[in-house]
């Protein structure tokens, strides 16, 4: 999934980015040496665990009282809140959590402190066929749009369709095109009409057919481009200007890249959810303010303060000051790992990859470009991230992903007769952070053997730049965020050598070998859902150990803050986002 | 504003008495406005502020190495589990080894930065100037001097770039030479700081132009330059010889109200980003550190004090010494 940092991604094709050297936000994972800080809270399995039989209504917190309106200030801002285009954490986060309901979501656990897949508008979380080529949803009754018309399964089917319509609706999720019948033909309802086999209803009964198995449609269902859109109610230009609300909250006021507001959507019914309540009167969302500004006034306290939030990390300058106050402060995981990609035709000794893991300065660079280790930036090894199902905790070079060993990074070089092997990677000359960075890394590569070459770009261009094949770089710094929390969502769409080469380098590493897509295809198509997920991390292990495409620059983590009337507010550990969904006003 | 030594005499036989006219006769105006400066105490204490600041510009590589810091040394080691630095005023106290304290996040030595600042924003503000001023003075000479289709197209020319929008051009360029340069290093860093010299001076000759040629068109009518003409003086003899230095005072007054001008816009520059990247800047360090103001101000107050000092003090200098070299002020 994307991440919601500012002009997030756009240009990139791939199912999400990361800033070259930013992002981030904080995890924990139970074996890294991170969290010597108690604020940190263990664990984070990211809805690796479903729970079917979640009742509806959803139980109210005691400490909660009804009305108000909280307010959310965040230095970003949503691209579009289409939901068929919705693939940014903030977008399926405020979409899915308050407005629009999909198929499926995730409710968050508190005992666990983690997020579940629960149903949401179907009432499971759908029947696949034996080789899940085949789901079946069906609707709950009692769903009701905001004018109060009846939410059908054929206006479920129609979103589906719609979601098909890339060239009118761009930037949405694109696994459907993989993976559902004629998702390589069919253009969505705009172009191709809305007949299309790969979706059927009858009465409340939505079945979608797949053109190859697909085990883990359920998660993607939870997505809102699997919202219901009445056919007759579109139009793909201005829809994403106020889609029909099915959620709690409907939206009142839309001025694009500068607020939102909603109200309450008196047609949902709490007994056909699950997932979420509906205790404040409104959301005051403002986009685009200062980070400064906005961490003040939180941190302050003040009056309307205290019912203000924010989904942004809090900045270095400021965690200090708020993490004497930990109730006001949020933090977990979020299933991002940041890499620096080796380009795999370009560095072909392992010993210089593995000299290149040695060499980097994690901490040096981390702190340098203002992550805080172990809040917003966790050390590890894994390239799946903690909370993903079947992930296994490995340590190929022993050094944690966090303990630079720059004289093992020189007998390295020595061994391979590469001394003063020549780095380049980019940077932005115009973010300071990118270049302090730069800097830190520049002397870690070099205390190491390299001969480090900083290129530069701009915050503008970098991500061109980095998915250039053309460009004189032979490491990519990047990474990649889970949008289900199993291994089939990370390395078909990273690591497989039939990506190498297509526009908008999706593969990073250009990592083509012929061992590990077979082992890839063996494990798509041979093995059982359950069987696939501990394959995904013996494959991790057995990638990173035999050929080490990548070094693991640590995980992302979250550090949220918000006044001290907030209740409710937790890490949503699938987006990194707050759970919208059951938060309220405290007594 | 130009000094025109005739009347000068005459002003001063009129107001001084006679006793001292043998001493006046033999002064040139620019000797007359040194003496007048040498008794402005303000203009004194500036001028001492600013040799400072230069020997700190010129020695900071020795400096640095006095006082034992040393430029971008900070590692993870130095900041805490916050990113704030675990030595240093003001947290942890005064203390030699980084007697402005550590940048947050960095670790890098505020006093090392500081010094190299001050060497970057006077480096930068000197060749500007002396370009700016170098290329300013000549071509208000030459259009000044000639008459005609020269005259017309110089001002003209002055007036486009006038009306060049000087920060929106600035903007621009950075990421040209990014995309240009941005695989060779070396030549990215050198052509970033040239683009700013060369920026800056291009957008700082018009009004020195423009006084020059105003001051040119009405000593070229003066009998001594009438006098050189007919004796068949060259051109570029009367233009260097005869009328320069009758030009002295507006160029120097146009000098010292430039050095704080540029000193102010690379701070302002680099703020916005735009400048040398990998030189340490007062500018830069200011645009790190704004987030800080509240949590560790010493950060931000090292390099905003550098730049008020200097710009303040070249200005008052520079006001001094546009009073000295008027000839209506008599203080």
């Amino acid at each position: 999934m994307r991440m919601k940092r500012p002009a997030a991604a756009l240009a990139v094709a791939a199912l999400m980015t990361l800033a070259a050297c930013g992002g981030g936000s904080g995890d924990t994972s139970g074996d890294t040496n991170a969290g010597d800080d108690p604020t940190f809270k263990e664990g984070g399995n990211a809805g690796a665990f479903k729970d079917e039989a979640r009742e509806a209504p959803a139980p109210i917190p005691d400490d909660a009282t009804e009305g108000g309106t909280l307010t959310v200030l965040t230095a970003v801002a949503p691209s579009t809140l289409d939901p068929t285009q919705a693939y940014y954490t903030d977008s399926t986060a405020i979409l899915s959590d308050l407005v629009t309901r999909s198929l499926t979501q995730y409710a968050y656990n508190e005992e666990t402190d983690d997020m579940q897949l629960i149903p949401d508008m179907a009432t499971d979380l759908g029947q696949p066929n034996e080789d899940n080529t085949e789901w079946t949803f069906t609707l709950r009754d009692g769903l009701k749009y905001e004018d109060g018309t009846d939410v059908t399964a054929e206006d479920v089917a129609y979103a589906i369709k719609r979601s098909f319509a890339i060239e009118e609706l761009p930037d949405g999720p694109t696994y459907q095109t993989t993976f559902f019948l004629d998702g390589d033909k069919y253009k969505g309802p705009f172009q191709g009409g809305t007949d299309y086999a790969g979706v059927e209803t009858n009465g409340n009964d939505i079945t979608i057919k797949m053109r190859r198995p697909f085990s883990d449609m359920d998660y993607y269902a939870s997505f809102p481009a699997f919202t219901a859109i009445p056919e007759a109610k579109d139009n793909p230009e201005t829809y994403g200007q106020k889609p029909l609300a099915t959620g709690p909250y409907k939206f009142a006021d839309y001025k694009a890249g500068a607020s939102l507001t909603l109200v309450k959507n008196d047609q949902w019914d709490p007994n056909t959810d699950p997932g979420r309540i509906q205790m404040v009167d409104g959301w005051e969302f403002m986009f685009a303010q200062d980070t400064a500004k906005l961490e003040n006034i939180i941190i302050n306290d003040n009056g309307s303060a205290q019912t203000t939030l924010t989904y942004d990390n809090v900045s270095a300058s400021s965690y200090r000051q708020i993490s004497e106050d930990k109730e006001r402060l949020v933090t977990g995981t979020q299933p991002c790992t940041f890499m620096w990609y080796i380009d795999m035709t370009k560095i072909k000794d392992i010993k210089v990859r593995q000299a290149l893991g040695y060499a980097y300065p994690y901490e040096d660079a981390w702190k340098a470009a203002g992550d805080i280790v172990g809040v917003t930036r966790v050390p590890g090894t894994s390239i799946l991230p903690p909370g993903t199902a079947g992930r296994k905790e490995f340590d190929v070079l022993g050094i944690g992903g966090v303990n630079t060993d720059a004289a093992k990074a020189k007998e390295l070089l020595k061994e391979a007769g590469a001394e003063g092997f020549e780095i380049k990677f980019l940077f932005a000359t115009d973010d300071d952070q990118s270049v302090a960075a730069k800097d830190a890394i520049v002397q870690g590569l070099e205390a190491g053997g390299f001969k480090a070459t900083p290129i530069a770009s701009t915050t503008e261009t970098i991500r061109t730049d980095r998915t250039d094949y053309n460009s004189p770089i032979n490491v990519r710094s990047s990474g990649w965020c889970s949008d289900w929390p199993s291994g089939g969502s990370w390395f078909p769409a990273q690591w497989a050598g039939n990506l190498v080469g297509l526009e908008g380098m999706p593969n990073p590493a250009n990592f083509k070998v012929k061992k590990f897509d077979a082992e890839q295809d063996r494990i798509l198509d041979e093995l059982s859902p359950e069987e696939a997920v501990d394959a995904w991390g013996e494959f991790d292990e057995m990638m990173q150990t035999e050929e080490y495409p990548a070094v693991v620059t640590g995980y992302g983590g979250v550090a949220m803050i918000h006044g001290s009337k907030v209740g409710g507010m937790a890490n949503d550990n699938v987006r990194g986002m707050p759970t919208f969904a059951r938060m309220y006003i405290t007594e | 504003m130009g000094i025109q030594p005739t009347e000068l005499s005459e002003q001063d036989i009129s107001t001084e008495p006679e006793v001292v006219k043998q001493e006046i006769a033999g002064r040139s105006p620019t000797q007359i406005a040194i003496a007048r400066l040498k008794h402005d105490k303000i203009a004194m204490i500036c001028l001492v502020v600013v040799i400072l600041f230069f020997l700190i510009a010129v020695f900071a590589p020795l400096l640095t190495n006095l006082f034992g810091v040393e430029l971008k040394a900070g590692t993870a080691d130095d900041t805490d589990q916050f990113n704030f630095p675990i030595i240093g005023p003001p947290d942890h106290g005064f203390t030699w080894e980084a007697p402005l304290g550590l940048a947050p996040n960095s670790g890098d030595d505020n006093l090392a930065e500081w010094f190299y600042g001050a060497r970057t924003s006077l480096l930068v503000a000197t060749v500007s100037t002396v370009a700016a001023t170098l290329l300013g003075v000549t071509i208000g000479l030459i259009a000044g001097f000639s008459r005609g289709w020269l005259d017309k197209s110089i001002n003209f020319f002055i007036d486009v770039f006038l009306s060049l929008p000087f920060l929106i051009v600035a903007l621009a360029i950075a990421p040209i030479l990014v995309s240009r340069f941005g695989n060779q290093p070396d030549a990215l860093e050198f052509w970033q700081f040239a683009s700013l010299l060369i920026v800056l001076s291009l957008f700082g000759w018009m009004l020195l132009a423009r006084l020059v040629r105003g001051e040119v068109l009405s000593l070229r009518e003066r009998e001594f330059v009438q006098a050189a003409r007919v004796i068949g003086v060259p051109t570029r003899r009367i233009l260097f010889k005869e009328l320069l230095p009758n030009l002295i005072a507006p160029i120097i007054v146009s000098i010292s109200l430039g050095l704080p001008a540029f000193v102010a816009a690379e701070a302002g520059l680099a703020y916005l980003g735009i400048g040398a990247t990998g030189k340490a800047s007062w500018g830069q360090t200011i645009d790190r550190a704004v987030p800080y103001f509240n949590t560790y101000p010493l950060y931000l107050y090292a390099p905003v004090v550098g730049v008020f000092l200097l710009v303040m003090a070249l200005n008052l200098l520079g006001d001094a010494v546009r009073d000295a070299f008027d000839p209506k002020t008599r203080r």
